[in-house]
């Protein structure tokens, strides 16, 4: 993986010590799925912020504002700043080329999330579609994690 | 779906890849610059997203999401290619066989 372990060992290199000493701390890869995890979360929050509000007509509703009474769907707008936050962080040191595959990993987390907190139903083709996203999120972090490991 | 709404669907991820090349471009600590045109490339990516958002929103409008959404699939692998063509990012088979299992995972969902 000399790709991303070579281009983090330039960037460390290249910025004032204690950027690299907050970097240590905030580890970019880790953030890149706790961003993940948050973009998750208000994808659950603005269903459930959606849901709790009755429909009742009139001009809010139709151009979808009546979901702003809601504190759900408040949380989720929250929760959506936080995850655009900590990407834009992210994107200061890791390859995009890099960062956005594993990004997709909403794409198993969301689901997921759905099935068990909203119990939605999640069929059976679209679990084989989740596996194989994250089999390649896996492809991609594994050879990662080994420089990482190193560093 | 007619050919227009595909080139539509393909135009509107190519928004998409746009908005996160500026972003990256911006906030990359390898190439420093000053806080105004850090802002003003961020504003460009915003921008892109932007569009991305509402011609995405207007294709919703017309199509069924399980028409729609498989061209999302598209975004990992335009993405990686861009990132690799102008960024230059240096890729390696890990990202491919990664990138490529994304896509394929996120079209069997979709459909």
């Amino acid at each position: 993986m000399s790709g991303a372990a070579g281009h983090e060992a330039v960037v460390t290199d290249s910025v004032s010590d204690h950027r690299s000493t907050t970097s240590r701390w905030l580890n970019p890869y880790l953030l890149i799925f706790v961003g993940a995890l948050l973009n998750t979360a208000g994808e659950l929050l603005l269903k459930k912020g959606a849901d709790s509000v009755a429909d009742q007509g009139g001009v809010a509703a139709v151009i979808g504002l009546t979901p702003l009474l809601s504190a759900w769907t408040w949380g989720g707008i929250l929760s959506y700043i936080a995850s655009m936050v900590s990407w834009l962080y992210v994107l200061r040191t890791v390859p995009l080329s890099i960062a956005f595959p594993l990004i997709n990993v909403v794409h198993v987390l969301v689901p997921l999330g759905a099935s068990i907190v909203l119990h939605e139903h999640v069929s059976l083709r679209r679990w084989t579609g989740i596996t194989l996203i994250l089999m390649g999120v896996i492809a991609i972090m594994k050879p990662v994690a080994k420089a990482e490991e190193k560093l | 779906m007619t050919p227009l709404a595909i080139f539509l669907c393909i135009l509107a991820q190519l928004f998409l890849v746009a908005g996160q090349l500026f972003f990256k471009r911006a906030m990359n600590e390898a190439t420093p610059m000053p806080g105004s045109r850090k802002l003003g490339i961020l504003s460009i990516g915003i921008a892109c997203q932007t569009v991305w958002f509402f011609l995405w929103l207007r294709l919703l409008q017309k199509w069924d999401l399980s028409r729609v959404f498989p061209f999302e699939g598209l975004d990992p692998l335009l993405l990686v290619l861009a990132a690799w063509l102008v960024l230059r990012e240096r890729l390696t088979v890990a990202t491919w066989v990664g990138v490529g299992l994304i896509s394929a995972g996120i079209v069997v969902v979709a459909t």
